[in-house]
């Protein structure tokens, strides 16, 4: 529903090129998102057109949703589609309706009756998330990172029943440093570092003394250093003896990912109708996507009898990806911009501000919302409102200038020779004015008969 | 614009710079001595408020232009400085311009091809509609791009590094170079050179940002107020062009007179200062200019920025006439669209009336009454009759009427005469309550004009202002051309506002005791008596007859019930069918056999089953309402909120209502379960610290000891508290008025009467128990480390028992948490709403429906990807399909069975419960500003 040529692709996803799902995937995610027309409702977009009037589709849809699996006769359904027709021009907006100001007072006015209570539990007891107002105005600052970020993972439909899979998942994504699972010591007199796992949590965390051990040895920094046969514990060796490096390197080591994607600090999971879900604090779309987990994967480590006996039966399960990717969610727009574009951010946009106005018992019509999130995404990428997004790109130096930062304005429109073409809102107030919205758009001109 | 039939418009604004010529050119005169006035107190010639500046004294001529206090604008005057000094708005224009020019040349440090490359992609970002932002980017590049040239490719000149010493001035390779170097080296820059570095050479050189001549103001820009004392104080601009003047003569002499290098050095510098402080005090690096009393001066960036600069506080918004503003009041006898304005403010507000052969006879009469009308009618009760203030005559001459010349005005009272009448009944007015959040904060009403001292409103429109009588002011705005009468009556009428452009529901409507009063007339077999009835229909305006009788009486008269009498208020052709607030929900739903009474039936506007309680007449949930205003336009619904209203009101007075703190009296019985449950619940907290302690509590997933812990604890009181309400609940019937209240929805939820009766509850401050205060306790009263109910903030009493000492500490800490959120919220929300207006004020619907901002660039292809008024809309769907079905279908059994189903799907609002809260809460004088920091 936007304008949004050939500059809509968003650089820097577009740049690292990999993330998108695969294009057998993508085309499973078209055909949910717009789903099958009915029977119904074709019969009755054939009929629209044979009358020569439009509907939009959501209502055709609804019509045909109620009518479904009922008799009715094609006069019937004219008759129909003919008052609805008459009543959808009824309710059609009027030309030169501020939209823009009527959408704005729409979502500040129920601003003051929101909650500043910045953390809430939504869903997930065990999940903070940021809530009420600071979020709703962390949305429209188009903010780089959320306060609080957070993914919802689903997984493949046919295996969200299964609770040690999706334990064994969520064990995947989660990051978990090497704190996590051992404890450094360091030992000045030999110049090493030990590290001492704790058994306990290394299985809880799914991770061998060999896997960490694999680990360690390549990270950045550590190569070569890293011992080989201990028991129990992993030694690493400084070469030279320096008290400098020896810091160095026991930091290095402590800072090690053991496992997991970046920035996702916990998994949670949930159950909802029957499905496991993980929810994850923290959140990482680009990797999550692009994160190679299959069923056969998970059997492997986990149940060797049932894999060769799925490998014999169904084969292309094994391959199968574990985590449902077109149904991955996130609260970091910025991020969707990044993976998957300004349409999907735009959509993130509504979608968020919605979600949070509708937590706190506000109704809010989503048109308002829209505008705000296209708005926002209109040149191709996500922008704030505020004076460093729309407000400060505004055409009228007036209106900056009225705005923020007002001698900045003024003098820079002097040097650049800048002419203000008074047909903003703001301008015309300024000069005094009417405004070029609503009755001040239009004009009645009254030619009075000559007099003879 | 009614500019006396001369429509013009100015189309647009070029911005330029100001060249030394031109200050000069458009000088009126130049000044050169420092003092302002005389000895008998007259203005010096060529002095800060020489004559030719403007006149601000009254009986004084200009100069210039010979005309008399505001008549004449004012003319600039102009100071030669001395020497060169920059201009502190452009230091960084003119660092940039060093760092891309050759100290030599002069010319951009760049090669032929890449200047018109950088051309091109200047044009390139403009074609694409790119904003200034867009340009500065890429002018941004050009200089990098210049500035990392070591040697000119036109001269060959090596370049040196110039770096800035904050705040003007430049140092090149450890020297310093002196404005006058800097003039020159921008001198030397050619036209075409400026234009890749985003300069405009036609309205701009860069050696016109190091100043030689400064401009000075007139003197109406900078008027000096004579004190009661007699005394001059002058205004902060003419005291910083006096410092600026002193040393600039001091300079001039110094350097004429040969002084030493290092004292015109100085003094140069001195001169540097005050410009630059004469243009913004708050340059950083500079101390500020201070006025004697020690208060930093007020200079020209000064006067434009900020919430209360020019721009914000007199260009965006302007101080008006014709507007008065009072304490409002209720009154419920008036009708939504009315506004009570007391006598005295009617007769200082009036309309222009032009006169004509058709209202010439009514002027005349009316200006014969004077500015003080007070006609006494026959049956000795003064009436209020509009007067005259003035009478305009067409030369621009105003008559002031008095009563003595009152019968001589009106004779000589001709065609093309303006007169100012009074305000009187039916005149249209705006009407605003501040914050005005929605569009719903100001609208249309008609005078009612009455005695009294306050504005009085119809407590229906009180929602959409969010104005309540606790002291509140508002404000109105008499309209004074024929067009904005029109305008405001078409479009701004409190009927037309009905509908929320929000969410598409109702927000005016029945409240408080209008909710209990059409619950009280219509629950159950509520029966009145021919009196009764009489005394309930007095007010209300009906074009039904009374039905009959639907009983008669144990005194054999008839009795109507109340259900019948709110029929009488519908429209005939009305069907609906819904469930009230007071619905508990049952399953299965038993429809018309409710034995709650709460599933509303309507038939042809008969309405014979259920309550009309919120959910049918109420504020944002009045599903009637909603209706009419769809399916029966304004007027209907307008008529029928007034009806409600008066309806309601014969019911609560007939009825009797009343409410107190007896309401919440329960039995010694439930106290003593009360008690118990609770007495229960603390000493299972106490059993699960112990299990913490012991280290038995199992530890959920995810979770600390510690929160575990809380978790289970919060949940355990919770219940309790929830518990205690339960029972309370169970002693209060609907016998009892709050809890009438509270369940038809008119004032007041269940949980506030079982805090009531019941408990309080947990306090807690960031969602969590207290815990703060001191060392791991939170009072005194408690032994270090005890994690149990009582010490962590639980108030086991309700508010009619009182509560201990201690609970009390707690509560108010609770209650604190509330306050400082509330102020928090407001500010918050109140700047981020001006950013969403400020960012979204250019943007209407097009004639094809497409959505632009006034560059005419689209935001949207199709309004809301269906084009449909938000406000038109049925609770957001483009249209009503449930509607359109049965009124096409009739009565096909199968269809209408499911539409049935899904017509009870929940109502949009929980709305008013959020309200109710926050409804006492009010917050004076909020600053809006939060962002305004300067990142220049």
């Amino acid at each position: 529903m936007k304008q949004s040529g050939g500059r809509s692709a968003p650089k820097r996803g577009a740049r690292k090129g990999k993330p998108q799902p695969g294009p057998a995937e993508l085309e499973k995610y078209i055909e949910r998102s717009t789903g099958e027309r009915s029977e119904m409702q074709k019969r009755l977009l054939k009929i629209l057109k044979e009358m020569e009037r439009k509907l939009p589709e959501s209502v055709v849809e609804s019509v045909a949703e109620r009518l479904e699996g009922i008799e009715v006769r094609d006069s019937t359904l004219k008759k129909i589609l003919q008052k609805a027709c008459d009543r959808y021009e009824e309710h059609l907006i009027d030309p030169n309706e501020s939209a823009g100001i009527v959408a704005a007072q729409s979502i500040g006015e129920p601003g003051t009756q929101m909650t500043m209570r910045t953390f809430h539990y939504a869903g997930v007891a065990e999940i903070n998330v940021t809530l009420g107002l600071p979020r709703l105005i962390e949305i429209v600052d188009a903010r780089r990172a959320p306060s609080t970020p957070m993914m919802e993972v689903h997984l493949a439909p046919s295996l969200a029943g299964d609770r040690d899979l999706a334990m064994w998942v969520s064990n995947k994504i989660e990051t978990a440093s090497l704190l996590d699972v051992a404890s450094l010591e360091t030992d000045i007199h030999n110049m090493r570092v030990h590290v001492l796992p704790d058994s306990e949590r290394m299985k809880r965390k799914d991770i061998t003394l060999q896997g960490l051990r694999d680990v360690l040895a390549q990270s950045r920094g550590l190569k070569d250093l890293v011992s080989e046969n201990d028991r129990d514990s992993i030694t690493i060796q400084i070469p030279d003896p320096s008290f400098r490096v020896l810091h160095q390197k026991s930091e290095i080591t402590r800072d090690t990912k053991i496992k997991g994607l970046d920035g996702i600090t916990r998994a949670v999971l949930r159950k909802e109708g029957g499905e496991y879900v993980i929810y994850t604090e923290g959140s990482n779309l680009e990797e999550l996507l692009s994160f190679d987990l299959t069923y056969g994967e998970y059997l492997g480590a986990t149940d060797k009898a049932r894999y060769t006996e799925i490998a014999e039966s169904e084969p292309a399960r094994l391959t199968m990806q574990v985590i449902d990717k077109t149904k991955v969610r996130t609260n970091n727009i910025e991020e969707i911009y990044s993976v998957l574009g300004v349409e999907a951010a735009r959509n993130a946009i509504i979608e968020e501000a919605s979600k949070t106005l509708e937590e706190q018992g506000l109704v809010v019509d989503i048109r308002h919302i829209m505008l705000v999130a296209d708005m926002m995404t209109n040149d191709g990428s996500v922008k704030a409102i505020g004076r460093h997004g729309i407000s400060g790109r505004k055409s009228s130096v007036l209106a900056r200038a009225a705005f923020e930062i007002t001698s900045t304005h003024l003098l820079r429109a002097a040097i650049i020779g800048e002419e203000d073409m008074l047909d903003g809102v703001a301008e015309n107030i300024i000069v005094g004015q009417p405004v070029t919205l609503g009755t001040g758009a239009v004009n009645v001109e009254y030619m009075p008969e000559k007099k003879v | 614009m009614i500019a006396r039939g001369v429509s013009k418009r100015i189309s647009s604004i070029r911005f330029a710079l100001l060249s030394p010529e031109e200050i000069r050119k458009m000088s009126a005169v130049k000044i050169i001595t420092a003092d302002t006035y005389d000895d008998d107190g007259f203005p010096i010639d060529m002095g800060l408020m020489d004559l030719h500046l403007g006149v601000i004294e009254p009986g004084l001529r200009c100069k210039t232009c010979g005309r008399k206090v505001d008549e004449c604008p004012g003319h600039f005057g102009h100071i030669d400085l001395a020497m060169n000094v920059i201009h502190v708005g452009y230091v960084k224009e003119i660092k940039k311009l060093l760092d891309a020019t050759c100290r030599k040349c002069g010319r951009l440090l760049l090669t032929k091809e890449q200047t018109d490359e950088f051309k091109k992609s200047l044009e390139r970002v403009e074609e694409f509609g790119g904003d200034v932002a867009d340009l500065g980017l890429v002018t941004k590049e050009t200089v990098r791009e210049a500035a990392s040239k070591a040697v000119c490719p036109h001269c060959g000149a090596t370049r040196t590094k110039i770096t800035l010493d904050k705040p003007t001035s430049f140092r090149e390779e450890g020297h310093k170079l002196t404005p006058k170097e800097v003039r020159e080296r921008l001198e030397r820059i050619p036209d075409l050179d400026l234009i890749p570095l985003g300069l405009d050479p036609r309205v701009c050189r860069p050696e016109w940002m190091v100043l030689t001549a400064l401009p000075v103001p007139p003197v109406t820009v900078r008027p000096s107020i004579t004190l009661e004392s007699g005394d001059r104080s002058e205004d902060d601009l003419t005291h910083k062009l006096v410092d600026v003047l002193r040393i600039n003569q001091r300079l001039r002499e110094n350097r004429d007179a040969g002084a030493p290098q290092l004292i015109v050095e100085d003094l140069w510098e001195l001169l540097q200062y005050h410009v630059t402080t004469y243009f913004d005090n708050q340059t950083s690096g500079l101390p500020p200019a201070r006025h004697r009393s020690g208060r930093p001066l007020k200079t020209l960036v000064q006067r434009l920025k900020g919430k209360e600069g020019r721009f914000r506080s007199n260009l965006s918004g302007k101080r008006v006439n014709f507007s008065a503003r009072t304490v409002i009041s209720p009154d419920p006898l008036i009708s939504i669209n009315e506004v009570g304005v007391p006598v005295a403010a009617a007769k200082e507000l009036t309309i222009p009336l032009t006169v004509s052969p058709y209202n010439i006879d009514a002027l005349k009469e009316m200006i014969r009454r004077g500015p003080e009308p007070v006609t006494v009618t026959g049956d000795g009760k003064a009436r209020y009759l509009p007067g005259v203030n003035y009478v305009i005559r067409p030369d621009g001459r105003r008559i002031k009427v008095t009563d003595k010349n009152a019968e001589q005005v009106a004779e000589m009272l001709e065609f093309n005469f303006v007169v100012e009448r009074h305000l009187t009944d039916g005149d249209i007015v705006l009407f605003n309550r501040q914050p005005s959040l929605h569009r719903m904060s100001m609208m249309g009403h008609q005078v009612r004009v009455m005695p009294g001292k306050t504005f009085r409103l119809s407590l229906s429109v009180c929602p959409p202002y969010n104005a309540d009588f606790d002291g509140d002011e508002m404000n109105l705005h008499v309209l004074q051309s024929e067009e904005a009468r029109a305008e405001a009556k078409v479009l701004m009428k409190v009927q037309e506002h009905i509908l929320s452009p929000r969410f598409g529901g109702p927000v005016i409507g029945a409240i408080h005791d209008h909710i209990t009063g059409a619950f009280l007339l219509t629950y159950m077999n509520s029966m009145f008596n021919k009196n009764e009835v009489m005394l309930i229909l007095s007010m209300v305006k009906s074009h039904r007859d009374l039905p009959k009788a639907v009983m008669t009486g144990p005194d054999g008269k008839p009795r109507w019930s109340g259900k019948q009498l709110f029929s009488l208020i519908l429209p005939e052709t009305l069907n609906m069918a819904f469930k009230s607030s007071i619905c508990v929900n049952c399953e299965p739903c038993l429809y018309e056999k409710c034995d709650y009474d709460a599933y509303v039936r309507i038939k042809d506007g008969n309405f014979d089953v259920g309550t009309m309680d919120e959910k049918a007449v109420g504020a944002f949930k009045g599903k009637i309402i909603d209706k009419l205003a769809r399916d029966y336009g304004s007027d209907t619904v307008r008529e029928f909120i007034d009806n409600v209203t008066k309806l309601s009101i014969g019911a609560i007075m007939v009825r009797g209502f009343t409410t107190g703190i007896a309401d919440e009296d329960i039995p010694e019985e439930a106290k003593k379960r009360i008690s118990d449950s609770l007495e229960s619940a603390v000493s299972r907290v106490n059993e699960l610290v112990r299990q913490y302690k012991t280290g038995e509590l199992e530890q959920m997933p995810g979770r600390s000891m510690e929160e575990t812990l809380e978790v289970e604890v919060m949940k355990v009181l919770g219940k309790a508290r929830d518990g205690a309400g339960d029972i309370a609940g169970q002693y209060l019937g609907m016998e009892n008025s709050a809890v009438i209240m509270a369940k038809c929805g008119a004032r007041g939820s269940m949980l506030n009467l079982s805090q009531m009766a019941g408990c309080i509850g947990q306090q807690a401050v960031r969602g969590e128990r207290l815990s703060r205060g001191y060392w791991n306790r939170t009072l005194p009263h408690f032994k270090q480390g005890d994690l149990g109910a009582e010490a962590r903030g639980f108030v086991k009493h309700s508010y009619k028992d009182g509560l201990t000492p201690t609970e009390f500490f707690f509560h108010s800490m609770g209650g604190r948490e509330g306050i400082v959120d509330t102020a928090v919220r407001t500010s918050r929300s109140g700047y981020m709403q001006r950013r969403l207006i400020n960012a979204l004020e250019d943007i209407k619907v097009t004639e094809d429906r497409t959505v632009r901002n006034t560059a005419d660039s689209i935001v949207q292809v199709l309004y809301g990807e269906d084009g449909i008024d938000p406000s038109r809309s049925i609770q957001g769907d483009a249209v009503d399909v449930d509607g359109i079905l049965i009124e096409a279908l009739g009565d096909e059994a199968q269809i209408l069975a499911k539409i049935e189903e899904k017509r009870f799907s929940p109502y949009a609002t929980l709305e008013k419960d959020m309200m109710e809260g926050q409804e006492e809460e009010e917050s004076e004088e909020v600053d809006y500003d939060i962002g305004e920091g300067d990142d220049q």
